[in-house]
């Protein structure tokens, strides 16, 4: 099974339990690095990335609680309940009086048995490659292209992790939301390998929006 | 009552159920932070800045995710790790974080707290 069927198989399966459970308003999937995996078809993209980046800054920190289990966030008229399940976070938003046992049900029984049927009916461990985040460095003058330029070991472990040959295209995206596609090249200068940071052309720094110093999250393009 | 004598006697209050709280099997302590001032009691005073810091985080991520979701006015935030468990919440202008074992009720100390 591709890991595009693997998100599609996820993503109806989101559907329909909204479908079952009108309290449910809103679901996803995403990884514990901040990769979106699925979300139910009606769920905004922008909804889904503003609640990964807002969840991040407390996975940063997980550490000290001896790993992230779960968040739940009660609110006056909602309430929004992230739980790890099998190395990702499903998310669920859902009214004030949702029942608490469906949604136990949910997060406890259904998506991890479905995530358990999807990986035995795939023949090799499912690999999201993991985003990276990269110090922003500008790359100026007239003849610096249009591909950013990234460690080589980063695009190597990418290639490795996504049994791809190479690793020439990657997504960035900033930490405002604007996000470009662009080619990818190893960094050409030696003594900047190895500290983190991503070579930027400034055309595209003006599209994402950001300067140098600045961080972005970096991932392999998908096919 | 002036207003300020009623928002000093709610923090005595407080202060007097999360004392109680404190006393409470499983519980690691507190942080409550008021506009001015800060009440910590943690059983290990080596991890005040990890706890303020998780505590500031939470508190910051929650109000985030609620408003991306419009779920109104948060009543509270649980952090669920695998050794600790945060409940988090807002009272009038004061912040409060109580951490605990992750097999203590917190639902039973939102209700002492008279949240529920």
């Amino acid at each position: 099974m591709s890991k595009n069927a693997y998100a599609a198989a996820l993503k109806d399966t989101l559907t329909e339990i909204k479908k079952v459970c009108p309290d449910v308003s809103c679901s996803f999937i995403f990884t514990k690095d901040g990769m979106i995996v699925a979300g139910d078809s009606e769920t905004a993209e922008g909804t889904i990335e503003k609640t990964v980046h807002s969840f991040q800054s407390i996975v940063e920190k997980e550490d000290m609680i001896g790993g992230l289990k779960a968040l739940i966030i009660d609110g006056e008229n909602g309430k929004v309940h992230i739980s790890c399940i099998n190395d990702m976070y499903l998310a669920l938003a859902a009214s004030k009086n949702a029942d608490a046992t469906f949604l136990k049900a949910i997060t406890h029984v259904i998506v991890p048995t479905i995530l358990k049927l999807l990986e035995s009916i795939t023949p090799t461990p499912l690999q999201f490659a993991p985003s990276k985040q990269l110090i922003v460095d500008t790359l100026s003058g007239l003849f610096v292209g249009d591909s950013v330029q990234i460690d080589l070991e980063v695009l190597k472990q990418w290639s490795e992790l996504l049994n791809r040959k190479s690793v020439g295209e990657v997504e960035i995206e900033a930490f405002s939301g604007k996000t470009t596609k662009c080619s990818a090249k190893e960094i050409n200068d030696p003594k900047l390998n190895g500290k983190g940071i991503i070579r930027i052309p400034e055309r595209i720094c003006k599209i994402l929006e950001v300067k140098k110093g600045e961080l972005v999250r970096v991932k392999p393009k998908e096919t | 009552m002036p207003a300020k004598s009623k928002s000093k006697e709610e923090i005595e209050n407080l202060q007097e159920t999360l004392k109680d709280i404190k006393t409470k099997e499983g519980i690691i302590g507190y942080i409550l932070r008021s506009p001015n001032s800060a009440s910590i009691d943690l059983k290990d005073p080596t991890k005040i800045i990890d706890h303020a810091i998780l505590s500031a985080t939470a508190l910051e991520a929650g109000q985030d995710i609620s408003k991306t979701f419009e779920i109104g006015k948060v009543d509270a935030i649980i952090l669920e790790g695998g050794n600790l468990k945060v409940l988090s919440m807002t009272i009038g202008d004061n912040r409060l974080s109580i951490f605990m074992e992750k097999n203590v009720d917190h639902d039973k100390l939102c209700e002492d707290l008279d949240l529920r």
